[in-house]
């Protein structure tokens, strides 16, 4: 055989400069030694992807999720959350408090970051780089250093979809109507971690208060994407 | 974007990285908790800036390499904890889990643990090698040498029909 084992498997990792790429790729064809060596490693990798990639398609347990969401008794999360936490009334006022401060900022972020928004006939919505995101990102592939973060995706009790996002500039949750994503709530963004803890608490309750049902898991925000949220 | 919101967004990712490593979905779901766990206690550690995935893969890693140690049975490993353990401890699930177990599982629990996690952050993980040996604190050589050997037991072991 013309090429050890281990450059064959560097080939099918992807991990080898592109002329001994070519020059194995040539090989394939005339060497049947490299050619079943290289349907071999890629036989492993299809057979390992087909067993452990429907793991990460799978909803996040409760008790993985609850330790995420904040205020709650790590230890006994699964026993005493219901399906989704849902907030308080007192939480809804100060959520009401904050969206009148959200609103007046949310004007404000119309000219910034290329525009996040834009009047659609005086009602905001998403417009560019966060229209985009609302459309395609999905939070389970999406990059830690993506400008526009998802956060949860869910329906709403008119049947719309809903999402929550997170920016430099504004964070919110925006919901599908017709073509549009417009805004629901929103919020300063902010840097300070201190600041957009908080901030992704309040979303977190504004949406929940909002949910007709529990948030999509990946499979089924990547199902919705996939049918353009309609 | 809050710490906890980007960690709940590598969740499902981590839990088939564990899937790879632990013995049954249990322990995997056990695994993912001690390390999100971990995690939030040590938050202070991440450094803003890296990538937030490849140091909770390390966290989850050593923590089931610790347990693999302190079983002193390598390749069998003991309960993550015994608070978690008390929570997630369903011996119907477990024997569930047990039933599943196909031919890959079997081929995976056969590997020595080093090839393993290997074998999971390159070939399923996806990981370039530079950031699995990153991840699992060795030298290049030394991640590559482990993922040869682990893939050509593999291979060996689920036959041509691989």
């Amino acid at each position: 055989m013309s090429f050890d084992r281990a450059t064959i498997a560097a080939y099918v990792d992807g991990e080898l400069d592109l002329v001994t790429s070519r020059r194995i790729e040539k090989s394939i064809a005339e060497d049947a030694g490299v050619a079943k060596a290289v349907e071999d490693e890629r036989a492993l990798r299809a057979r390992l992807s087909a067993r452990f990639d429907p793991v990460a398609q799978e909803p996040v347990p409760n008790r993985l999720a609850a330790l995420l969401s904040g205020n709650v008794d790590n230890s006994l999360s699964e026993r005493r959350l219901p399906k989704w936490y849902r907030p308080s009334v007192l939480q809804w006022g100060a959520m009401a408090a904050s969206l009148v401060v959200g609103m007046m900022i949310g004007g404000t972020a119309l000219d910034r970051d290329g525009g996040y928004v834009r009047d659609n006939g005086g009602r905001i919505v998403a417009a560019g780089a966060l229209a985009d995101a609302l459309d395609s990102q999905l939070a389970s592939t999406q990059a830690s250093t993506a400008k526009v973060r998802i956060g949860i995706s869910f329906a709403n009790a008119d049947g719309q979809y809903c999402r929550t996002f997170e920016s430099a500039s504004l964070d919110g949750i925006a919901c599908k109507a017709g073509s549009d994503w417009q805004l629901r709530r929103t919020m300063t963004g902010g840097d300070t971690s201190d600041y957009r803890q908080a901030s992704a608490g309040e979303l977190v309750e504004a949406a929940a208060g909002m949910m007709a049902d529990d948030p999509l898991d990946a499979a089924a925000e990547k199902a919705a994407a996939e049918n353009g949220w309609r | 974007m809050a710490f906890e919101q980007e960690l709940l967004a590598i969740v499902p990712r981590l839990r088939r990285f564990a899937r790879g490593l632990a013995r049954d979905a249990a322990d995997a779901d056990d695994l993912c908790q001690a390390a999100i766990e971990r995690a939030l206690k040590s938050r202070d550690q991440w450094q803003a800036g890296t990538r937030l995935d490849s140091w909770m893969y390390r966290i989850a890693r050593n923590i089931w390499i610790d347990n693999l140690r302190a079983s002193g049975r390598r390749g069998i490993h003991a309960d993550i904890d015994d608070g978690v353990t008390q929570i997630a401890d369903n011996s119907h699930v477990r024997m569930e889990a047990s039933m599943e177990l196909n031919d890959v599982d079997r081929a995976m629990q056969k590997l020595p643990a080093e090839q393993r996690e290997a074998v999971m952050l390159v070939l399923v993980e996806g990981y370039a090698y530079k950031e699995a040996a990153e991840i699992l604190e060795v030298p290049m050589g030394t991640l590559t040498s482990r993922l040869a050997r682990g893939r050509e037991a593999l291979i060996r072991e689920l036959g041509e029909a691989a």
